[in-house]
């Protein structure tokens, strides 16, 4: 009897902590099958879209998306100068990853190297480099983009400047704060004792220490950089007229939202899906790893 | 450190922060900029008239020259005047757009103040009820949500189908007010609202609470006046970054809603290459921005002593 209860009390928590591991990739499960399928949409395009996304067919403009009485041939419906919707959606899909994977890992790597040298030397050189980051933290980078987009014309690789200016300061303002507690901690000091340099103790032991924190912040991104890369096109200043990318889209759609609400309101809910599924991951996997960042943003 | 020389510092920070801007705006624009595309119509471009037109805005001086003819200017508060339209000076230009925007942005503050701190409440005192669950709902939808595209179908359904707002500019007072600060103001509110549920399911299993419900008191008050205030502490915080995010995230509000501010006036000089009402509007938005944050971290520190400025 005793036995049994003594057993049942170490078996409860085994099982209960399986369920929990269980359900917590349970919770990614969702978004994770979401994230890739925009990963299949973007790199195959070119073989899943039934049309050419820029193919102009002024015959068929407008037709309304199978669920609102249109043909199975284009299934999403055409905007209004009868280019496939779907076809535009999937390779804008690819525009969207082409920004992020260049802008996140670059100004995950600026922002990581900004703050590990601004905590680290501390005194005027730190002081310089997070003034730096007020700075653009007073700059709304919209304005630098629009002045860009001025001179060279509209451009994906604006957008990706503009992008890597506005993204990096998040990066270095958290690894700026962990690495100053951090290099008061003892076995930062031990191995300063023993005579390690700063490049050493940077690659060794701070930057082993905050790479929980950038890879979290990178998630978060994911969706604040997919997000701007539509305002920028939207606001004429992104990729260039034309192009399928969903920020455009939403634009030339917005002069006829009164004739049919297709081609504005299916790249506004590919962006809220994307952007939903980019911050729902980042969740997860700041709970996973670094509760303490709940309130980062 | 004292509190006045504390105060000195950031102030010259600030300034510091206008400085690099003031100057980026000034080379960007000089560099991008090609102002005899628009300030000349195309028959007019004749080598000879567009050297007058460089001559007459001061353009025909070295950069290092212009430079410091722009930064005299500023110390001595002279923003230079627009170089269209008659020329009105930038500054005044500038006065009446930035009414706007300021009402725009506070109204933005207002709206997610007033909905998120009583459902941020609501959801922690709640906690695990279905009331919570829907609160979470719609933070996650509405972090989610890009925000131009949330004030075009708002404009659709209010405006055009229901015909219950204005679909932009500031005509119609009040009524014209509200679409464009609940599309601005959406995303501050899922962050306060987030902040103070976290913040008031902390406070509620805190000694003080227990030792308040211990003493008799009424739930009403424990809740009110004892719990409230304290997770309201770092919403207060967050209110004036909030302020200044929205400053910031107006411009494209305004291009929606064709809104007559601040964001609008830089975009649309930016496109016509009015250089000085370009780095005029930007310096005074980057002004008000870096001021607010000012603000805020000033009055946190006399707010809550513990917070040492070397942390800040």
């Amino acid at each position: 009897m005793a036995g049994q209860a003594a057993g049942q009390a170490v078996a409860a928590p085994l099982a209960q902590r399986r369920g929990v591991r269980w359900r917590r990739w349970l919770g990614l499960s969702v978004p994770g099958a979401i994230a890739l399928a925009l990963l299949v949409a973007g790199v195959g395009a070119d073989w899943l879209a039934p049309h050419d996304p820029e193919y102009i067919n002024l015959g068929g403009r407008l037709e309304p998306p199978i669920f609102a009485g249109g043909t199975w041939d284009y299934f999403l419906g055409t905007d209004d100068v009868g280019r496939d919707i779907f076809s535009r959606l999937l390779y804008g899909a690819r525009i969207s990853l082409i920004v992020v994977g260049i802008v996140v890992p670059g100004a995950a790597l600026l922002g990581t190297l900004v703050g590990l040298i601004a905590g680290w030397a501390g005194g005027l050189t730190g002081h310089l480099l997070m003034r730096l980051v007020d700075v653009q933290l007073a700059m709304p980078a919209i304005l630098f983009a629009v002045l860009l987009a001025s001179l060279v014309g509209p451009s994906l690789r604006n957008v990706i400047i503009i992008l890597l200016i506005w993204t990096w300061p998040s990066y270095a303002r958290l690894v700026r704060a962990d690495v100053l507690s951090l290099k008061e901690r003892d076995f930062v000091t031990a191995s300063r004792a023993t005579g390690a340099g700063p490049v050493w103790i940077m690659r060794r032991h701070l930057f082993p220490n905050v790479v929980n924190t950038v890879v979290i912040i990178m998630t978060l991104e994911v969706a604040l950089v997919i997000l701007a890369e539509a305002a920028l096109s939207f606001l004429t200043v992104g990729a260039p007229p034309g192009t399928p990318s969903w920020g455009v889209m939403i634009s030339e759609g917005r002069d006829f939202m009164n004739v049919a609400w297709w081609p504005i309101w299916l790249p506004g809910l590919a962006l809220l899906i994307i952007s939903l599924t980019g911050n729902l991951m980042g969740d997860w996997l700041r709970d996973a790893l670094d509760p303490r960042l709940r309130n980062v943003r | 450190m004292q509190f006045w020389s504390y105060f000195a510092i950031r102030l010259v920070q600030a300034v510091f922060v206008v400085f690099i801007v003031a100057t980026t705006v000034f080379f960007v624009s000089r560099l991008v900029g090609n102002p005899e595309s628009t300030l000349l119509a195309p028959d007019q471009r004749r080598p000879e008239a567009v050297e007058r037109l460089r001559e007459d805005l001061g353009l025909h001086h070295p950069l290092h020259v212009q430079y410091g003819i722009f930064l005299w200017n500023l110390a001595q508060g002279d923003f230079g005047s627009s170089w269209l339209g008659g020329g009105t000076p930038a500054l005044a230009a500038i006065g009446d757009r930035a009414v706007s925007t300021f009402k725009l942005g506070v109204a933005g503050v207002v709206f997610a103040i007033a909905l998120a701190v009583p459902l941020g409440i609501l959801a922690a005192l709640k906690r695990g009820t279905i009331l919570d669950w829907l609160a979470r709902f719609v933070a996650v939808i509405g972090q989610a949500t890009p925000s131009f595209w949330l004030g075009l179908m708002m404009i659709f359904f209010f405006a055009v189908q229901l015909g219950w707002f204005p679909t932009g500019g500031e005509e119609a007072g009040f009524r014209s007010l509200i679409l464009p600060a609940i599309a601005l103001g959406l995303f501050e509110l899922v962050a306060i609202m987030r902040l103070t549920r976290s913040g008031m399911i902390e406070v509620m299993d805190t000694d003080f609470i227990r030792t308040a419900r211990a003493k008799g008191l009424s739930e009403r008050v424990v809740i009110g006046r004892h719990a409230v205030r304290h997770a309201l502490l770092p919403v207060v915080t967050m209110l004036g970054l909030s302020l200044g995010r929205l400053i910031g995230g107006s411009v494209i509000i305004e291009m929606v809603f064709a809104w007559p501010g601040v964001g609008r006036l830089i975009i649309d000089s930016i496109f016509k290459n009015d250089f000085p009402m370009v780095q005029a509007s930007i310096i005074v938005l980057a002004a008000s921005i870096a001021l607010v944050n000012l603000l805020v971290d000033v009055s946190y520190r006399l707010v809550d002593p513990r917070i040492r400025a070397g942390a800040a």
